[in-house]
């Protein structure tokens, strides 16, 4: 109904911070290789995108799960492998895109890099640490 | 603002910015299953009352905001807040301590809204639907609350957050407030109500957003009759300050947070400097509010220099107490164990 309007709320703040974010991360490029862990604690503002980790499924699990949302939700994740089972075939069934082929491997790639034993996940903080999202 | 993910939006309040009993709106944690409304506009907004209803109604903005408004200051709590501290970890948004806020809701009752659908005996649940924007084949986040909790007097269709129109980001231009109760159940971005016979069905009511109704071990399986729908939110505490890693010197301290126990009230808040050994009452702030939390600080004579752990626990009205450790369930809701902050005293 109200969705075809132009939103009229004023909340215009955020995606100022998220274009500072862009440039920051433009100028860390080379950062990259270094792991996604690392990098998420060095960058000093955050940027719009992160990466899934380097390996064999990396592509197909970014076109399966970062179609609906972004790598961070995966990489703040410590789970093991049957609940990353239970997880992957919840999202084939809302809609991810998994090869029948490709289950196992992408399972076996989440596990693998995020399991209970990988050390806990470093968020950013949006504005430098200040904390504001005005 | 910790960034839990910015697709879908999920920013956590760091806990030091708990020190006022208002979170200002730019520190007001944001949860979303979804995507935010891509356009909205007030305007052209409309709220639709319908199901076991006599009348079914359409309001506009401007209607909506005809009817006489009521404010309730409200803390509101993401039900899976603390979810990062479960042993073993389970899946979903990894929130530390600060998903929860208190602020100043305003809007018109719900029930005065109802009153006007007339709703039909048959009539027992409400159901909420808002306009975020679901992918793929992901089931749309509705969820229903039963009747009596939306004819209560503090239930509101909120527009205004501590007196200013509601950002997007927390469901511009109305949103349900549902006091005491989960985050999840004061639906954003509201853009229908339906009165059900029965409780919605639907994903977040079933299986996600429930607990079993006893205790269980990882792993083990639970029959969806043997769990509950997550309603009102726990006893819980939250130190704000000193922060957990800080080193301090050895002199007065002033320990701070944040108490809340959902419908119930905050009766004391106790803290401990030797592990839990020994417990002192902390001075409650005088700001108070039936549906809010209380700051509370302790001043604390750190004599010698070394390593303490700083511990806060809560007790409320209904004689609920933190417990000393989690209590686990599959999906991570209302952690609510004692809080702690380590901290290290040096020689002044």
């Amino acid at each position: 109904m109200s969705r075809s309007r132009k939103f009229t709320s004023q909340e215009k703040s955020l995606p100022v911070t998220l274009l500072r974010g862009v440039f920051a991360i433009a100028l860390l490029a080379p950062a990259a290789a270094s792991p996604f862990w690392a990098r998420a604690q060095k960058s000093a503002s955050p940027n719009v995108t992160a990466d899934l980790p380097a390996g064999s499924m990396q592509a197909k699990a970014t076109t399966a799960c970062l179609e609906c949302h972004e790598a961070r939700i995966i990489l703040q994740q410590r789970l093991s492998k049957p609940a990353w089972a239970k997880e992957v075939d919840k999202m084939t069934k809302w809609g991810a895109v998994v090869d029948p082929a490709d289950r196992d491997a992408l399972i076996d790639y989440l596990s693998a890099n995020f399991s209970p034993d990988k050390p806990a996940y470093q968020p950013q903080r949006t504005s430098g640490g200040k904390g504001g999202t005005r | 603002m910790i960034l839990r993910s910015f697709r879908f939006v999920d920013l956590e309040t760091p806990v030091e910015y708990f020190n006022t009993w208002l979170t200002p709106v730019a520190h007001f944690f944001v949860r979303n299953h979804m995507y935010e409304p891509t356009q909205l506009d007030a305007k052209e907004w409309r709220l639709s009352v319908g199901g076991e209803v006599e009348k079914p109604l359409t309001l506009s903005l401007a209607e909506l905001s005809k009817i006489e408004t009521h404010s309730v200051v409200n803390t509101l709590e993401c039900a899976g807040n603390g979810r990062s501290l479960h042993r073993p970890q389970v899946p979903g948004i990894q929130w530390g301590k600060g998903a929860v806020g208190t602020a100043r809701f305003s809007g018109p009752r719900l029930r005065d809204v109802l009153q006007h659908a007339g709703v039909k005996s048959t009539g027992k649940h409400l159901m909420f639907r808002g306009l975020d924007e679901v992918p793929g084949k992901v089931p749309p986040f509705i969820r229903s609350i039963p009747l009596e909790k939306a004819l209560d007097a503090d239930t509101l269709l909120a527009t205004h957050m501590n007196g200013l129109p509601l950002t997007k980001h927390h469901g511009f231009p109305a949103r349900a407030l549902v006091p005491g109760w989960i985050g999840a159940a004061s639906c954003k971005w509201l853009t229908e109500i339906k009165v059900l016979e029965a409780e919605f069905a639907g994903n977040f009511m079933s299986p996600a957003y429930r607990l079993p109704n006893q205790p269980v071990k990882p792993g083990e399986a639970i029959k969806p009759e043997d769990t509950h729908p997550v309603t009102a939110l726990s006893v819980k505490s939250v130190i704000s300050g000193p922060g957990d890693g800080s080193t301090l010197k050895t002199g007065q301290v002033t320990v701070r947070g944040a108490a809340w126990a959902g419908e119930a009230d905050i009766a004391k808040v106790e803290i401990s400097t030797d592990e839990g050994i020994t417990w002192s009452p902390a001075k409650l702030g005088h700001e108070q509010a039936r549906y809010a939390w209380r700051l509370w600080s302790y001043d604390w004579k750190a004599a010698k220099p070394g390593d303490y752990t700083i511990l806060s626990r809560a007790t409320d009205s209904l004689g609920r107490t933190q417990p000393d450790t989690p209590v686990w369930n599959p999906s991570g809701y209302l952690y609510n164990a004692i809080d702690q902050v380590n901290i290290h005293v040096a020689v002044a």
